[in-house]
């Protein structure tokens, strides 16, 4: 139904919008809504062309030294880490992804009398630790026909990591003089590597996942003694994804 | 070497991961949930008399549907026996899709894809309905086993005015109240509906003629939630001042429960269609249906009636002759989905939309439309704040699950009314009785549906007189309110409200705020691809510039009843 009415109270108003569009303005308006651009399928989404979201976890170190003088504490041993998820969907079922983390990484030795690494020297508490940043692309394969959720999947990724820093700190207690402790850090040994990669798979559901990483990389750099032993490769635990 | 060790190590665990996964869900969960269809029905008959509840039979005469089609002759025992013989458990058989449901491992599924009558084996998705509730907005105190919690006196003025709005005076007046229909309602549960005084006159005249928990396979949906108690209420839940809650209290009830909250069953949307099934074959004239699934399982632009298995059964269930009314769904202000859920999306299905009861404009939290590809949802809106009962009381609950069986109480009175209108021709009269056809937008879709639509008869529509005059410029049309249009008129009392006549009687007008003006802009093929409420305070009210308009589009405007479009020629 088009009508075009025209009357005469209605030209005078005219001649007054002319001066009136700042009123016109100032009409309150009680509900708006746009559906030309409100309607357009968005490409952000957790089942959509592009997700990001960030995510924590805990992987515990699985498994023993490759040989004797590297004992250590468990489930101490293992990495806290947080970041951020960039996932492109492919397929319905499929998808690619870039993660980018921070990862702290622990090494708890247990004292023990077959202890080596990094010295023979007993300490009430020692570790190694490297402070990571990570990055893991990945493949995604999920389950089930789903909405626009996270669903079902399984994740295969190779990852690469660089050592902001490394420590080796231990704790003696009694401390040196009068202290009850001493606390010793030595930065940066020349004996852990820097630079780390591996595989990991991932099993989640909606937000949360187990975690799997195996390093391929070795912990410890050429300049450290041939006795050290290579210390576990496996890390398993848990993530969960904020969102 | 070291690499090599590492990568038998790491295929290792490529190749157990899976593995693992599917033994582990071989422990948790032994078979999937397939959804088999068969090819025919060859050789199956039905006694529409001995099958159908007589007032089924009726339905379908005044109708005018055959007493039963194909679609209502069972499945053939031959082909259900063989897929009995080779899963787990069937857990539904529909006539009407001439399928079933059923628990397999994936051998077994190939297994029945080779069997003869076989037409289809699908996995069947897991996910549950939700409630189109979202929270209350005050909780009751320990439930007493006698009389309810008093309301507050706003509470009090709500729960009139919740149906006050809808013409319940009028019905009233005319004796319609429901009497002589079936309504079904499918919810999570009716927990102490069956000891709550609001339903008490309910079970004094027998009213609830038949209850099925489709979960639980018995009688009883008296558990699993106060959802449905809530839902009913609005229907015909009575406070005790007599006042009702809904239009519906002389109607009677079948009660369903098809879904559980809070937890993630198997067999939610099978439930829905059984109920359907069991709803169309006990003589509901209404199925009010208060839930609706979103994003678990699809996309917005999915919401197309045709995708969700629900939507189809809707679809199928208003083929019988039953209107469907269905919740619009607490998605407006979610970004990531904002439309109408499923079975809501499904052309056939009568979708409500929440309105303010102080503005009586759309509330942030229900679903806008359009359904995909640009259809037209909701179709109408009534309150989504109302007064319901619930375990030990009353309270004050937000969500379009209680506009939604405001309005199939409406529908139970007007098919009253006209109780010989196809299910469709009614549908259509409901669209027509929305307070802003025909004007309609994607918040609120026609409107408050009022009661003075269905009083005026079957005469000649009387056209509204215009309201505001558009006047174009070279690149502008303004929108000028008529002088005897921009007078806000005061309201008498009459000398007893319950006698004065209807049609002097707007009840909406009485009790609604001063009425805004609604624009919108649509571009050539009818998308509305912008619409706006403005609060009315100067006749000069609206200025458009013509480049906004949509190439062959129109501008649209509604006030007071009077609906105009504007167009460059």
């Amino acid at each position: 139904m088009n009508r075009l009415i025209f009357n005469w109270p209605p030209l005078l108003a005219l001649l007054l919008l002319t001066v009136w569009p700042r009123l016109a303005a100032a009409q309150r308006v009680l509900l708006r809504a746009d559906p030309a651009t409100d309607t357009i399928p968005r490409r952000y989404g957790p089942n959509r062309a592009l997700y990001q979201h960030l995510y924590l976890g805990y992987t515990a170190v699985v498994g023993a030294a490759d040989g004797p003088g590297a004992p250590l504490r468990y489930p101490q041993s293992g990495e806290l880490f947080v970041g951020l998820r960039n996932k492109w969907r492919v397929t319905g079922a499929t998808a690619a992804g870039l993660d980018a983390r921070f990862a702290y990484l622990r090494y708890h030795l247990r004292q023990s009398s077959a202890k080596q690494v990094p010295t023979a020297q007993p300490h009430y508490r020692e570790s190694l630790s490297l402070t990571q940043l990570q990055l893991e692309p990945f493949v995604r394969l999920s389950f089930g026909r789903r909405g626009n959720v996270v669903g079902h999947y399984l994740d295969v990724s190779g990852w690469g990591s660089w050592a902001i820093s490394s420590n080796h700190s231990y704790e003696d207690r009694p401390g040196q003089g009068q202290g009850t402790r001493t606390l010793v850090r030595e930065v940066r040994p020349a004996y852990l590597r820097r630079w780390s990669w591996g595989l990991g798979t991932r099993l989640g559901a909606g937000r949360y996942a187990l975690v799997g990483r195996y390093r391929l990389a070795d912990t410890f750099s050429t300049q450290a003694p041939a006795i050290y032993p290579e210390l576990p490769r496996w890390l398993l635990g848990i993530e969960v994804g904020v969102f | 070497m070291r690499f090599r060790k590492h990568l038998t190590l790491w295929l290792g665990l490529l190749a157990g991961l899976p593995a693992a996964a599917q033994s582990s869900a071989s422990i948790t969960a032994p078979a999937a949930r397939y959804w088999v269809t068969f090819r025919d029905k060859a050789g199956q008959m039905l006694q529409p008399a001995a099958y159908f509840d007589p007032a089924a039979q009726a339905r379908r005469r005044r109708q005018h549907l055959p007493a039963a089609d194909s679609t209502d002759f069972p499945v053939r025992p031959d082909y259900l026996a063989r897929v009995r013989a080779l899963t787990d458990s069937v857990t539904l058989v529909s006539r009407w899709f001439n399928a079933v449901a059923c628990r397999a491992t994936a051998a077994q599924a190939a297994r029945i894809r080779l069997l003869p009558g076989v037409s289809s084996v699908e996995v069947w998705p897991e996910r549950p309905m939700l409630p189109a509730v979202i929270h209350r907005l005050q909780r009751p105190a320990a439930p007493p086993a006698g009389s309810p919690d008093p309301l507050s006196p706003d509470d009090l003025v709500l729960a009139r005015r919740q149906t006050a709005v809808l013409g319940a005076a009028g019905f009233r007046q005319a004796g319609q109240q429901g009497q002589g229909l079936r309504i079904a309602v499918f919810d999570v549960g009716f927990r102490a509906t069956n000891t709550h005084p609001a339903f008490a006159h309910l079970y004094r005249r027998r009213a609830i003629a038949a209850t099925y928990d489709f979960l639980r396979r018995t009688p009883d949906v008296y558990r699993g939630g106060s959802h449905g108690t809530e839902v009913l209420s609005c229907l015909a839940g009575q406070l005790p001042d007599s006042t009702f809650l809904g239009l519906a209290p002389g109607a009677e009830f079948l009660l369903a429960r098809t879904e559980q909250q809070g937890s993630e069953l198997y067999a939610e949307e099978e439930a829905w269609l059984a109920a359907a099934e069991w709803a169309d074959r006990n003589g509901a004239d209404i199925i009010n249906s208060s839930l609706g699934y979103t994003d678990r399982r699809y996309f917005p632009e999915q919401m197309n009636g045709r995708t969700s298995l629900v939507a189809r059964a809707a679809a199928m269930a208003v083929r019988k002759g039953m209107l469907v009314v269905n919740a619009a769904g607490n998605d407006g202000d979610d970004p990531t989905w904002r439309t109408v859920g499923t079975p809501a999306d499904a052309d056939s299905v009568l979708t409500v939309g929440g309105l303010d009861p102080d503005t009586f404009l759309h509330l942030p939290f229900s679903s806008y439309g359009p359904a995909a590809g640009g259809r037209l949802k909701p179709n109408l809106s009534a309150f989504g704040v109302a007064i319901t009962a619930v375990p030990g009381g009353f309270e004050r609950v937000e969500g379009t699950s209680f506009a939604s069986p405001l309005v199939a109480g409406f529908a139970a009175c007007a098919w009253q009314q006209q109780r010989d209108l196809p299910v469709m021709a009614l549908f259509a009269r409901l669209q027509q009785a929305g307070q802003l056809y025909p004007y309609f937008d994607y918040a609120h879709g026609y409107g408050l549906p009022r009661v003075a639509a269905f009083s005026a008869g079957d005469g000649p529509a009387v056209l509204p007189n215009p309201t505001f005059d558009f006047v174009a410029a070279d690149s502008a049309v303004s929108v000028i309110i008529r002088p005897e249009a921009a007078v806000v008129p005061a309201y008498s009392l009459p000398l007893q409200a319950a006698t004065e006549p209807l049609a002097d009687t707007p009840t909406a007008e009485i009790a609604s705020p001063p009425a805004p003006l609604y624009w919108q802009l649509r571009d050539a093929s009818g998308f509305i691809t912008r619409y706006e409420v403005l609060e009315v305070s100067q006749r000069a009210i609206l200025r458009v510039p013509l480049q906004q308009l949509p190439a062959g589009g129109t501008l649209r405007v509604h006030f007071r009843g009077y609906t105009a479009s504007f167009s460059v020629l």
